[in-house]
């Protein structure tokens, strides 16, 4: 496999999207480059030309206790090494375009950070939990809860 | 009359079958576990399990007919106990008459379908999928089966199991006529027990049970005790048509060869149980039509030319 | 014919941990599936959030049984990667063997399973009798079968001596043959081959779009091997022979884990030889410096992904854990249409179920 090199991925997505893209340099271990959740469903399709083999290992999404007020998503890819996409949202109305149409594999991925996290995502059909109960009441219980007020 | 009476109940019948039934589940499961590398059971093992069957409930699904699904393992065990009754063992002969030889070959089937029909009333999904793939399996061994039973059958002169016996003091075992018949004849009786590589209908990674899947208490014990006697009347049966009896001065020497021929045979099919895969049901259709049939043919047609 | 739809599990003899799924056939013929995991959903990832990191080692070694080594060394080293240090290379030697020696087990276990489905009982016993012999080497070493506890922050917790290493080399011989023997019958076992030629064939271009990884994808011609492509110390320094095959039957999923077999033991053999002298644990600060890590490794299952977020203090921030059964899985009810019922018990010990570890 080609020797990867983020750069490279960088001016790849630039040319052919017109985006901009800004490296984030806080992984150890990955490569990541920080993006708008408009441009993810181009930015994948780059990627899933640019390289002969790459999948996507896991959606992980994580709340910052220091930035309660958003919530990161990482797409991570592997392809000889890896590397990783970051979106920030707003907690209160996460919303995602669903890449399942050009990933197929992303389904479960999708389910667990719907449920888990709130985040909604559109453009599919449904999204049924995938490990929580089918009776679960609590909400997501990865978001930490706000004090109601009065 | 008391004569009559010790057959029924003892020696041939009920007491004696019932016991080399849970003899024969004995040996069976020792063999396996020897060639598996395990201990297995100690010899009171089947007959602690029928005792323990007995003593559980009877559950079925709500909407099942209890009464039939009683009533079905108390048929089968009737046909295959008077089966029993006209197979010769050890050159002793109870019953007989011309013809018992395609009777047996009747009743021994009354199972195969009181297998499907209990499939079907226990109304589990997984028991009426088993129930229909034993009728499947019986469509494919049922056929090779009997054109090789009956070879020995012409080389006898008679269809009547006793006199097929004795034709071989003379002539000598048919075995040694018709070695591709005894094959064919021991794949039926594997076919028709349901045993490895044939336990289609039982397999317990695709159909969990089968037919018997809902069953349990005593109606499951009458079950296991039907497939037990079967498969010892299988035994004694092919026995009596391919080894014949060998007239002996004591007749306790004739006792000991018979059991010897037992558990050759026993051996036979416990062997073919531990190295044998399970086939799929287009697999064994495949296999009884293609193959066993052609064969079973060419084998009566050598036998008839031997005749002449 | 009708179409009836059976539900496999929770509970059914297919199946060693609880998963639903509903299956539709037609006859014999089955029309396609749906899932549904959850059932032992623990809530591994919130819980690490309430632990400390050392607490954490023992929660995480809890996720599967089977594969327990190496999710606990895919944590040590992303904890210690976040610490900035680097753990005595005996350590390392010892972390590899233990996740050979589970590599082993796993496929030995997997082997016994596919045996006893398609009916090959004997084969099954005889297999798990040889596993045996793997988990006595882990008792030996770390005084447990399955759980073994090996790893700590900073290493390893206990160290081998002489005679124990050579103890470990009897039994690693054995092993050897008895592996070698069971891999060449089941590689050309006829009711094997018939059984599993040809069976829900997976296309390289599936493997891709669906994120199957380990020895699925390599069984498809997707050469992909996280222990060479991505090393982990000590792999850096072993050779590792990476087993793949064109067909995507179920045949080649059987013939590539059984060959990944002989190779782990090839290499724990090599990992004995090429031991390091020296310590076998550092000490470490309790409290893990701010930073994010991403950490790979290769699972008996393939590849599993650790992502770690700590904030300063002694608890970890976020532990994202994907674990590889959980993308073969999604490509399950795409196996499972235009197949006979009867390749089913088949279909699913291809995949090498390990619900514990998807549903964490």
């Amino acid at each position: 496999m080609k020797k990867f090199n983020i750069l490279d991925l960088c001016i790849e997505i630039e040319t052919k999207t017109s985006f901009h893209c800004e490296v984030y340099d806080g992984i150890h271990g990955d490569h990541t480059i920080l993006i708008k959740p408009n441009q993810l469903k181009p930015v994948i399709d780059v990627i899933l030309e640019s390289f002969e083999y790459c999948h996507l290992s896991a959606i992980t999404v994580q709340q910052r206790n220091d930035q309660p007020d958003e919530i990161e998503v990482f797409y991570n890819f592997w392809s000889g090494s890896g590397f990783s996409l970051m979106l920030k949202l707003p907690v209160e109305s996460a919303k995602l375009p669903s890449i399942i149409s050009t990933i197929p594999g992303a389904d479960f991925y999708e389910r667990e950070a719907a449920e888990m996290f709130g985040i909604e995502f559109t453009g599919r059909n449904e999204t049924p939990p995938l490990l929580l109960p089918d009776d679960w009441d609590q909400g997501p219980p990865f978001i930490a809860k706000k004090e109601k007020n009065g | 009359m008391i004569k009559s009476l010790f057959n029924l109940l003892v020696f041939p019948g009920f007491l004696f079958l019932v016991m080399s039934g849970l003899t024969f589940e004995w040996l069976d499961r020792k063999f396996l576990a020897r060639f598996q590398r395990r201990v297995g059971p100690p010899w009171y093992q089947p007959l602690a399990d029928l005792i323990k069957l007995f003593s559980k409930e009877d559950l079925l699904p709500k909407n099942a007919n209890d009464f039939l699904a009683a009533l079905l393992p108390l048929v089968s065990l009737a046909s295959v106990l008077t089966a029993g009754l006209y197979v010769p063992i050890a050159g002793y002969k109870a019953f007989s008459f011309e013809g018992d030889l395609i009777v047996i070959i009747f009743l021994m089937s009354v199972p195969t379908l009181a297998y499907y029909l209990a499939g079907i009333i226990s109304l589990g999904i997984y028991s009426v999928l088993g129930g229909g793939r034993s009728l499947l399996q019986f469509f494919s061994y049922e056929v090779p089966l009997l054109i090789a039973l009956s070879g020995p059958a012409i080389l006898g002169g008679s269809w009547s199991v006793s006199t097929i016996m004795e034709a071989q003091v003379n002539l000598g075992p048919f075995i040694l006529f018709q070695p591709l018949g005894f094959i064919l004849a021991v794949i039926g009786l594997i076919g028709k027990l349901k045993r490895d590589p044939f336990d289609i209908p039982k397999a317990k990674s695709e159909v969990v049970g089968g037919s018997l899947t809902e069953f349990s208490g005593p109606t499951l014990g009458f079950w296991n005790l039907v497939m037990d006697i079967q498969a010892v009347i299988g035994i004694f049966l092919l026995i009596d048509l391919y080894f014949g009896w060998t007239k002996m001065s004591h007749p306790s020497l004739a006792i000991i060869i018979f059991i010897i021929e037992c558990l050759i045979l026993v051996l036979i099919l416990s062997g073919t149980s531990a190295i044998f895969a399970r086939l799929r049901i287009d697999q064994l259709a495949g296999l009884g039509w293609r193959i066993l049939v052609p064969l079973a043919l060419l084998q009566l047609g050598l036998i008839i030319l031997m005749g002449n | 014919m009708d179409k009836i739809s059976i539900p496999i599990g929770p509970q059914h003899p297919l199946l060693k941990e609880p998963l639903s799924m509903m299956v539709d056939i037609a006859g014999e013929k089955v029309l396609g599936g749906s899932l549904r995991l959850g059932y032992v959903h623990r809530g591994i990832e919130r819980l690490a959030q309430q632990r400390t990191y050392v607490q954490n080692v023992h929660l995480i070694e809890r996720i599967c049984g089977i594969c327990s080594h190496v999710h606990t060394t895919a944590y040590c080293y992303a904890v210690e990667a976040l610490l900035g240090i680097e753990i005595p290379p005996r350590a390392q030697y010892i972390r590899a063997l233990m996740c050979e020696l589970e590599r082993i087990h796993s496929h030995l276990l997997w082997l016994g399973i596919l045996a006893k489905h398609i009916g090959l009982e004997t084969i099954f016993m005889h297999t798990w009798h040889d596993r045996e012999m793997a988990l006595d080497i882990m008792e030996e070493i770390s005084g447990g079968r399955v759980s073994h506890a090996a790893n700590q922050i900073g290493g390893v917790r206990f160290d081998l001596d002489e005679e124990h290493i050579d103890m470990i080399r009897g039994i690693l011989k054995k092993l050897h043959s008895q592996v070698d023997g069971l891999v060449d019958i089941i590689e050309t076992e006829p009711a094997a081959m018939a059984r599993t030629k040809g069976v829900a064939p997976i296309s390289p271009d599936m493997i891709k779009a669906y994120g199957v990884v380990g020895p699925v994808a390599r069984a498809s011609g997707v050469d992909i091997d996280l222990r060479r492509d991505a090393p982990l110390p000590p792999y850096d320094q072993l050779e590792v022979k990476v087993v793949t095959h064109p067909g995507g039957d179920a045949w080649a999923r059987t013939f590539v884990r059984a060959e990944e077999t002989r190779v782990s033991l090839n290499l724990c053999e090599k990992i004995l030889e090429d031991l390091p002298e020296g310590d076998v644990s550092l000490r470490t600060p309790r409290r893990v410096p701010e930073g994010e890590v991403i950490i790979r490794a290769e699972a008996p299952r393939g590849e599993l992904f650790y992502y770690l977020r700590s904030d300063g203090s002694d608890k970890p921030a976020r532990l994202k854990v994907r674990t590889p059964t959980l993308a073969t899985l999604s490509l399950l009810p795409v196996q499972l249409a235009e197949i006979n019922v009867a390749d089913i018990p088949v279909v699913l010990a291809g995949v090498d179920l390990c619900i514990a570890c998807a549903d964490r």
